[in-house]
């Protein structure tokens, strides 16, 4: 197996950091540590964490911090191994057919010509193996696929070779920087898990999501901000169906800042409350049960001075109404 | 850390992660030494993620893993020395540093490998009561001996449940697809028109399977036999998840995830705190939906809940809890031993609450009952259009 080294303009940790800063990807140190790892290890990251706390950023934060390119593979119930890895370019084989009609050359020529490499249509796995340069490849939402394709992509990480029965075997001229991600809505196998590093994802804490909110709406004042990222840790908090993510907590203020709101209250936050809820039920049993404490409990803790450190989060939420 | 003695330390921790659980092997410890170099050693902030990246390979190994590691450095820094400089002899003997260092690092040892025992680890499933046999042809009715007959038969059944699942999983809905390589292959032979079309299936989407057994008291006489029938076809079958509950749910895939029964199921009743408990099935169902609903339903789910509805907590929790798991899963099956008993009507409040939210009532007393099932499990309710009126009526009923 070829192992590819480093790029010399490669920086480390501080890079990734700076990279980051400069995607507006707020990020900790912890995560450029794995990133870094993923890439002077060669081994792949599986990231894992709840929906929407960014971790397919992660891949495009990494493919430019080493200066490549990023070719993604997006997983789906059914993907096979025609869409991953490689298709035969049936018009173009149809066509040459056609130019060679009147030509003698014996069937076994032709087919020999037609199933060669012009007229192969690389799909995102065959492109990261036969890149010139090693490129990063995401394969995302691994955990949509099926099984099958999961022991065959295990099969594809741990040699970075393939076969294509018309032209032989296939290796990787360099090894790709591989990051996957899953939402976890199936268990991955414990082989792929071996073959990865491994990077959990969580919701952002508060200080980090109110960097993120000012970053990313930064006409927004201090204390709507501020009251935003307290109600987003409360409202993940209580059993929801779907928990709101960063995503969410972006729109909703652009969302307040577009209705021209300057703080949070009850009428605000039900005129808005689609962008935060997107599951009927969820709508419901917050407008129903805990927009009225939640916005309580932000509006006499904001008043405190001690930030809202995950104890106190987690003291306050203690306090909100429980489920029937 | 000191430098000197990191390929043991290293060693010695990735065994413990090991011990608990965590996947670490040769070449695991191999990595985390690379990636040791490759970060700053002195900063134990960095030194933890970065081994935590590479021993860590799940969301439920972070917490073990963080115990883990600050227990291994607060032994470093009591002792101003590695807690175990030599890792082959895995703490047997102690180093030879000064006596006081090596008692620190023994008893820290001593102490780890006493909580591998948990007190109750000595839990076993219990026992069948001859007690209880009743004179209905149902499980309750073999005697003691024919015990081993029946679960041999009961694992069988399981085994041919699963392997015709699967096939008709394979063979079910014919391709429609042209295989475009086959068919411009085939071409050549006539100059290049496809005179031949050659078709290939598309995948056949698999159904999942999620089991819910009852294993409180009233459910004793035949939740032995249930859990076997659990443990065979998430044995047989795979893309099962297994759960049991009584007064709380407990998630048992891993569990039973063993080559032997005997193991498997005494796995199981050691992790259950409360089999042969009371029974609150919507507290459960609630627990499953919040925790599990979300990563394991979907409408190509099939969820079996194997209970005889006898439910002691609030009525409200277990609608609840099932409307939001037939509004989530494929299908619900309800199994029901006391089916079998003759003139048995749902008439307990649980099982009433519960069955305007099952799609298929059945019986599950016996081991014809359970050969029966295969029927059921085939796949997802067939008709969204039901689907969709069911929610439309739940929706626009009183709610709050």
């Amino acid at each position: 197996m070829a192992s590819a080294p480093r790029p010399a303009t490669f920086g480390g940790i501080p890079q990734i950091l700076d990279v980051l800063k400069e995607q507006g990807y707020i990020a900790d140190r912890a995560l450029a540590t794995s990133v870094h790892l993923s890439i002077v290890l060669n081994k792949p990251l599986l990231i894992e964490g709840e929906a929407g706390v960014g971790k397919t950023e992660v891949a495009k934060v990494m493919a430019r911090a080493l200066g490549t390119d990023l070719i993604r593979l997006q997983c789906y119930e059914g993907l096979d191994v025609h869409t991953a890895l490689y298709e035969w370019n049936y018009q173009r084989q149809m066509l040459r057919i056609k130019l060679e009609e009147a030509s003698l050359r014996p069937v076994e020529d032709k087919e020999h010509v037609i199933f060669s490499e012009p007229f192969l249509l690389k799909r995102p796995l065959l492109q990261a193996i036969t890149a010139e340069r090693a490129p990063v490849l995401l394969i995302d939402e691994v955990d949509r696929a099926d099984e099958e394709f999961e022991a065959f992509l295990l099969e594809v990480l741990s040699d970075f070779q393939v076969s294509i029965p018309e032209i032989g075997t296939i290796t990787a001229r360099q090894i790709p920087y591989v990051v996957l991600t899953s939402n976890r809505t199936r268990e991955l196998s414990d082989a792929l898990r071996r073959r990865c590093l491994y990077l959990w994802i969580d919701y952002p804490s508060f200080d980090k999501e109110l960097r993120i909110v000012h970053s990313k709406v930064p006409a927004i004042n201090d204390r709507l901000a501020e009251q935003i990222c307290a109600f987003m840790q409360l409202v993940r908090t209580v059993p929801l169906s779907k928990v709101p993510g960063i995503a969410e907590t972006i729109d909703w203020s652009a969302a307040l800042l577009a209705l021209h709101r300057d703080h949070l209250d009850a009428q605000a936050v039900e005129e808005t409350l689609g962008c935060l809820c997107k599951d009927q039920e969820d709508l419901v049993r917050v407008r129903t049960q805990y927009l009225a404490p939640i916005l309580d409990t932000v509006r006499t803790a904001g008043l405190a001075t001690d930030g809202w450190n995950p104890e106190r989060i987690a003291s306050l939420a203690a306090q909100l109404p429980k489920t029937r | 850390m000191r430098p000197g003695n990191l390929g043991a330390n290293v060693t010695l921790f990735g065994r413990r992660l090991r011990d608990r659980g965590l996947l670490v092997g040769a070449a695991e410890i191999g990595d985390a030494l690379r990636a040791l170099t490759a970060v700053n050693i002195a900063d134990r902030e960095e030194v933890r993620v970065a081994l935590r990246t590479v021993f860590a390979s799940s969301a439920a190994d972070l917490p073990v893993f963080d115990e883990e590691f600050r227990r291994f450095f607060a032994e470093a820094a009591a002792t101003e020395t590695p807690p175990l400089p030599n890792a082959d002899d895995d703490g047997a003997q102690g180093p030879e540093g000064a006596p006081g260092e090596t008692e620190r690092a023994e008893l820290s040892v001593t102490e780890w490998s006493g909580e591998e025992q948990s007190p109750d680890e000595e839990r076993s499933v219990p026992a069948y009561s001859p007690a209880e046999v009743k004179a209905r042809k149902d499980f309750s009715a073999f005697s003691a001996d024919d015990l081993a007959a029946i679960s041999q038969l009961i694992m069988l059944i399981a085994r041919r449940i699963a392997t015709r699942l699967s096939r008709r999983m394979r063979s079910a809905r014919r391709g429609t697809l042209v295989d475009l390589r086959r068919t411009m292959r085939r071409s050549l032979q006539f100059g290049g028109d496809a005179v031949e079309l050659l078709w290939r299936r598309r995948r056949v989407r698999k159904a999942k399977l999620v089991l819910l057994c009852d294993v409180s008291g009233s459910m004793d006489i035949y939740s032995r036999f249930l859990v076997q029938f659990v443990y065979a076809l998430q044995d047989a079958l795979g893309r099962v998840e297994s759960f049991l509950f009584s007064t709380s749910l407990t998630r048992v895939t891993d569990a039973l995830d063993r080559r032997d029964i005997q193991s498997a199921l005494a796995e199981a009743s050691r992790r259950v705190p409360d089999w042969s408990g009371g029974t609150k099935i919507g507290a459960s169902l609630k627990t499953f939906n919040e925790r599990y609903g979300a990563r394991l339903l979907d409408p190509r789910t099939i969820v079996v809940i194997c209970s005889d509805g006898w439910d002691t907590g609030d009525l409200e929790i277990l609608v609840d809890a099932m409307r939001a798991l037939r509004a989530r899963a494929g299908k619900v099956i309800w199994l029901n031993p006391l089916l079998g008993s003759p003139g048995y009507e749902p008439v307990t409040q649980g099982m009433s609450a519960a069955l305007p939210y099952v799609d298929v009532f059945a019986s599950a007393h016996s081991v014809r009952s359970l050969r029966e099932l295969e029927r059921h499990l085939r796949g997802p309710r067939p008709s969204s259009r039901a689907r969709a009126a069911a929610w439309a009526r739940d929706a626009g009923g009183d709610r709050p």
